[in-house]
């Protein structure tokens, strides 16, 4: 018994020093190296951790480099760690990366635990909290690599680099959606519009809509038809009012007036000043109107509560005639589920219309060539032992070989290449590049690193599968093709009028996207999202409209709007002078 | 069970009939959920997007669990989450009857100021970061520990055993003590046979804890892709239909690959499986009535 | 039983008599070394991290650290209950967090003593195995069936109208004032089961003998669940709520946000939400650490009230 005793003491003591120990020696450890010095996390397989972040050694050139990186961004497919495409890039450049994405916190949150225990990936990208980042010195100024590196130097021109120079005067980050090369090639509008459904076009013997209230008419008379489909009544118009998707909701007046989409403000373009849409007289004309619909039971009364889940099978199910929303929103997974019950060929699927409120406006849904991200992008982290062979790994990935293979596949298996040695896929390979087991297995995008939209070195080819305009055709049901020949169109984009970009401050919501409440206009900001999402589905069900809109506009006042201007004006004012000092 | 055959009284019959009705609709209430969930998770992912799938899967598919264990990075996941569960469930029960045998002792000498000590607990935290500061330097990030160790004490789980120490008669710790038994031989001999109901359920609670958990592999782990666990996998899938993203270009990306919730329901389902096949295993602690009751004296 | 609780409180009075003597201390060596060990494990992951509450009292920047950063006195919970949104949080978590503990609570507590009276051991078992199993699903996959049970044209309305309890649907998700009793209702019935585990375990520690004094006393069913059962299970009962009642600031974030939307944030925004969308969200943490401060001592003060109000009532407490 007495043993018994001494024996589970003497168990609980050493565990106890045991564990001290192991926390001085680490302890002793971190204060002994230097923080700059420290090594990455890596796989534990790799022994010391080291050797694999180091240039080829002499032993054997054919040494594969491994890199990690941090994205604060919702995850993609993960791949495998044998994934076929990742090695064969692997093989080819001699570097492979470990992708990590946000899970289950804010972008904020995760930044601030890396910056706290001060060991990060070799390449990271924080997204909201890419300024906090910045802030703590996680970033290598990268402009010495960047000249040093022809294919990433390329990526932009002068003028989007120099915009991408912080207070210091050096780049950090390297926005990974921001370069196009060639011709521009483009087969959907991945913004926002009006979308109608091909039958109720067909039904009205495709009329050129060009103001909301035509659209809406269009939409009344033929629900006065009393059609069904597949025995289900149909809907009207809906749209998705959630927190994160409050855009469908809140901005449509600044389209509808003519403007681009800055996102959180319209810019005028003769006064360079900033201008708020939600307070506009155009605003209160829409919701208006939006009210007018309500109360003829054209808008479906759920339309405000409803969750993305059960908005998109309320679209799945093809009875909603209209909708108000960005395309990514909605497109991918409605046009599957409306093709696998054949209701494509019922004329089920979404058609935009380039509307405006008023007769005669400027219209500008889409804007062409792409927008410079300033406000986030992959950078080079102070814990990478090797920057040179990171960027040379970005480099090599910009190679178009190297490109092609990330984003085509790789040749036969993948997608097909014709004569003329035009890229086109076959109906099989179009399936198996949607399954989810292929993209984890088989291709591997490194969807976050930087890549080109447009066409290949080549000429022939646009840089993504997406983008080539023959699979988007061709892929289209015939009631599809039948309604894009009767607009003339070959492509979603031929739908509007293809405009340039508003000047070189577009687009703001790079700048919005950053907002914090660390700033009165980030506060304001944050407020106003929270009083629009209360009070529009107010003012769009309201019985007395007038009244309604009076309220909104005391609690939108109440958030302060004019400190979240300025700031915008500021921000204006300074992307302006950037450009012309730089761009002389 | 002692009073067997005896003839039932008709308030007894009502009662009884009360008591069937009553168990079968909240069998049916809480059942609904699962099966929808199962019938999902067997359901084509474009055909289930039209909802209106209640019981039964309308278009069969199995695709939904293949693409689930198709990730490599599950199969460690599940490794790792197992070893935890054993790990940290065994560390967790030893630790805690151990810290409510000595509370519970009534002639222990710091028994009210150590149970304040360990109440607070419960309702303090000092936050994410200086918890992740802290475990860093004691050298649990990037390791197994950070999932056995940090959680290995917890005052809720000490006080359910507690209370249910102070339940069992002193007589017994005394006539023990009469003959020479130290306090070890009373904690192993005496206390514990007596508290395996409590013990159970303590044990379900942590294993379940222990099988559920993610952020820990999220936050302590993240770069490491060989201790990550099976819940942390799973929740990359839910990931993407809850949080928000900060840029357009960030929504458009994750948009085309937003897994669709009949994979979230195989992987519900897949998480669910061996909780249900280990728990009638403890279910005998506490569901087999009153004749284990009777052990105690 | 009444003779059990006193013969306990008695007992009680002895431990306090106790003297800190060296004799003492020698007969219970073994209880003071590991109670020590155990203390020091306490001290180091319980409240070593509590540093972090410095961060309230700073302008907090995780480049600068704990103790890099200014500090800023008061701000913090200036900003805190100058922020009326804010206070309506708190209103909110309160509200919903009594209502969850009272209904859970007691859902739990029934359904643990009517399973007991499920005499057929195998029903007994199965169900039992039922009623816990919706504790796995994520609150993601519950909310979505309860969202889609509630909307316009879900099984509710349908019901509700066809019986002409409605005269039209209603948008249950548009009024605030279904919402506290909509996630009230989602806690039962994701948790019933689960809770009632622990009162199942405290049930089967009842001597049966006591069932049997009480039959030849010529007790019924009723007056043996009062008189036998419940106060069994009493001091689990009591410690459980006395725990809870500390916790009713924790009402919780992934159903208030799942079923939230714009039209009823007033009533379903928590502590938790604000401060990952004002906090967290922002980047200040500062203002998160501040928000929790406020929340684990408005915590302390309800147990140690709770747990006085237990002792003078001659309860199990906590300490």
């Amino acid at each position: 018994m007495k043993k018994k005793q001494l024996f589970s003491v003497a168990l609980a003591a050493t565990m106890v020093v045991s564990s001290f120990a192991a926390c001085g020696k680490k302890g002793t450890e971190e204060t002994n190296s230097d923080p700059a010095t420290e090594a990455p996390t890596k796989e534990a397989d790799n022994g010391s951790g080291t050797t694999a972040t180091q240039a080829p050694t002499d032993n054997g050139s054919k040494e594969i480099k491994e890199f990690t990186a941090f994205f604060a961004i919702v995850p993609t497919t993960e791949v495998n760690d044998d994934n076929e495409v990742k090695n064969m890039i692997a093989e080819k450049i001699g570097a492979k990366c470990q992708e990590t994405w946000l899970v289950g916190q804010e972008a904020k949150e995760a930044v601030g635990t890396f910056i706290a225990g001060g060991d990060y990936p070799d390449f990271m990208e924080g997204a909201a909290g890419q300024s906090q980042l910045y802030n703590a010195g996680a970033f290598i100024p990268l402009d010495d690599l960047i000249e040093k590196y022809p294919n990433v130097k390329n990526l932009l021109s002068t003028a989007d680099w120099n915009a991408l120079r912080q207070d210091d005067g050096h780049i950090y980050w390297i926005p990974q959606f921001s370069a196009m090369k060639g011709e521009e090639k483009l087969t959907v509008h991945n913004y926002e519009a009006f979308w109608i459904q091909q039958r109720v076009l067909k039904w009205a013997n495709w009329p050129k809509l060009e103001t909301l209230d035509e659209y809406f008419d269009l939409i009344e008379k033929y629900l006065a038809e009393g059609e069904k489909i597949n025995g289900i009544d149909n809907i009207g118009f809906t749209m998705l009012c959630t927190e994160n998707t409050d855009f469908a909701l809140e901005n449509p007046p600044m389209f509808l007036a003519g403007y681009p989409n800055d996102g959180c403000c319209i810019v005028n373009t003769d006064t360079l000043k900033v201008e708020d849409y939600n307070k506009s007289d155009i605003a209160q004309q829409y919701f208006k109107k939006m009210n007018e619909e309500f109360k003829k039971n054209v808008i479906a009364p759920e339309s405000f509560t409803q969750t993305v889940d059960e908005y998109r099978s309320r679209l799945c199910s093809g009875a909603v005639l209209g909708i108000v929303d960005q395309w990514w929103n909605f497109a991918y997974s409605v046009n599957d589920s409306l093709k696998s019950q054949g209701l494509d060929e019922q004329g089920c699927m979404y058609v935009p219309t380039a509307i405006t409120l008023n007769k005669g406006d400027k219209e500008q849904w889409h804007t062409s060539g792409v927008d410079l991200n300033v406000s986030s992008g992959i950078g080079i982290t102070v814990s990478c032992k090797d920057p040179d062979g990171a960027m040379k790994f970005i480099n090599d990935l910009l190679d178009q070989e190297i490109h092609t293979l990330r984003f085509w596949g790789v040749e036969n298996v993948d997608y097909q290449k014709d004569d003329q040695g035009y890229f086109y896929r076959t109906p099989e390979q179009r399936l198996e590049a949607a399954e989810t087991v292929y993209k984890t297995t088989h291709l591997c995008p490194y969807s976050y690193f930087p890549q080109y939209s447009g066409t290949c070195d080549d000429g022939i080819n646009a840089t993504k599968p997406e983008n080539q305009g023959s699979e988007l055709y061709d892929n289209l049901p015939d009631s599809m093709k039948e309604c894009f020949d009767a607009y003339n169109a070959k492509t979603y984009c031929d739908f509007f009028k293809a405009n340039p970009k508003p000047g070189p401050w577009y687009p703001m919501w790079t700048f919005s996207n950053n907002f914090d409440t660390t700033t009165p206009g980030g506060t304001a900001w944050q407020r106003m999202k929270e009083v629009r999402l209360e009070w529009l589905p107010k003012v769009i069900m309201s019985d007395d409209f007038d009244k309604t809109w009076n309220d909104y506009m005391a609690a939108f006042d109440d958030t302060n709007p004019n400190a979240y201007l300025e700031e915008l004006q500021t921000e204006l004012d300074k992307r302006i002078a950037t450009y012309n000092e730089l761009n002389k | 069970m002692n009073q067997k055959k005896k003839k039932l009284s008709t308030g007894d019959k009502v009662f009884y009939v009360f008591l069937a009705i009553f168990m079968i609709l909240f069998v049916i209430i809480t059942l609904y959920p699962v099966l929808n969930t199962l019938a999902l998770s067997f359901n084509d992912g474009t055909d289930a997007l039209r909802g209106g799938i209640y019981l039964w899967p309308r278009k069969w598919s199995i695709k939904n669990y293949i693409s689930v264990f198709e990730r490599d990075s599950l199969k460690v996941g599940a490794y790792i989450t197992v070893f935890r569960t054993i790990i940290g469930t065994l560390l967790a029960l030893v630790a805690n009857a151990v810290l409510a045998f000595i509370i519970s002792r009534k002639r222990f000498l710091f028994k009210k100021s150590l149970s304040l000590f360990w109440v607070i607990t419960m309702y303090v935290n000092g936050g994410m970061i200086p918890t992740f500061v802290l475990y860093k330097n004691l050298g649990l990030t990037n390791s197994f520990l950070v999932y056995v160790i940090p959680g290995m004490f917890s005052a809720f789980n000490m006080l359910v055993i507690r209370t249910f120490m102070h339940g069992i008669p002193e007589s017994l710790e005394e006539s023990a003590q009469l003959d020479g038994a130290g306090y070890t031989t009373v904690f192993v001999k005496i206390i514990s046979p007596l508290c395996k109901p409590v013990y159970a359920t303590i044990a379900l609670f942590v294993a379940v804890y222990q099988w559920n958990s993610w952020f820990d592999a999220m936050l302590y782990n993240r770069m490491k892709a060989n201790l990550t666990t099976l819940q942390y996998e799973l929740m990359k899938l839910l990931a993407a239909v809850t949080n928000k993203s900060s840029s357009l270009e960030a929504m458009k990306n994750s948009a085309g690959s937003v897994q669709p919730a009949t994979v979230r329901a195989a992987a519900t389902i897949i998480t669910m499986a061996p909780i249900i096949c280990i728990y009638p295993f403890l279910q005998r602690y506490f569901v087999t009535g009153l004749t284990l009751g009777g052990v105690k004296e | 039983m009444s003779l059990r609780s006193k013969s306990k409180s008695k007992a009680n009075q002895d431990i306090q008599k106790v003297q800190f003597t060296w004799k003492e201390v020698k007969r219970q060596k073994v209880l003071l070394i590991w109670s020590f060990f155990i203390f020091i494990y306490g001290v180091i992951f319980c409240y070593l991290p509590l540093a972090g509450w410095l961060m309230a009292f700073q302008n907090y920047t995780p480049k600068k650290g704990i103790f890099g950063s200014p500090f800023c006195g008061l701000d913090k919970f200036k900003y805190l209950f100058d922020d009326p949104t804010f206070v309506r949080t708190i209103r909110n978590t309160l509200a919903m967090g009594v209502i969850n503990l009272v209904a859970t609570f007691i859902t739990a507590i029934v359904f643990a003593i009517l399973l007991n009276e499920v005499k057929a051991k195998k029903s007994k078992k199965v169900i039992q195995t039922i009623s816990y199993l919706p504790h796995f699903l994520s609150w993601i996959i519950v909310t979505n069936i309860i969202h889609q049970a509630l909307s316009h044209t879900g099984i509710v309305n349908e019901l509700l109208v066809n019986f002409g309890i409605l005269d039209a649907p209603i948008d249950f998700f548009a009024h605030p004032k279904y919402f506290w009793p909509i996630v009230a209702f989602a806690n039962v019935w994701k948790e019933t089961g689960w809770n009632a585990i622990i009162y199942l375990a405290a049930i089967t520690s009842i001597d049966p003998n006591l069932y049997e004094a009480a039959a030849i006393d010529g007790a019924g069913r009723w007056a043996k669940i009062k008189n036998v059962t419940l106060p069994g299970i009493r001091p689990t009962i009591i410690i459980l709520l006395l725990v809870n009642v500390g916790n009713v600031l924790n009402a919780g974030f992934e159903i208030q946000y799942l079923l939230g939307n714009g039209q009823i944030l007033k009533v379903s925004q928590t502590i938790d939400i604000w401060v990952l969308k004002w906090g967290i969200g922002q980047g200040d943490y500062a203002l998160g650490t501040a928000a929790g401060m406020f929340r684990s001592l408005v915590s302390i003060v309800l147990v140690v009230i709770a747990n006085e109000f237990a002792k003078r009532n001659g309860e199990e407490r906590l300490f």
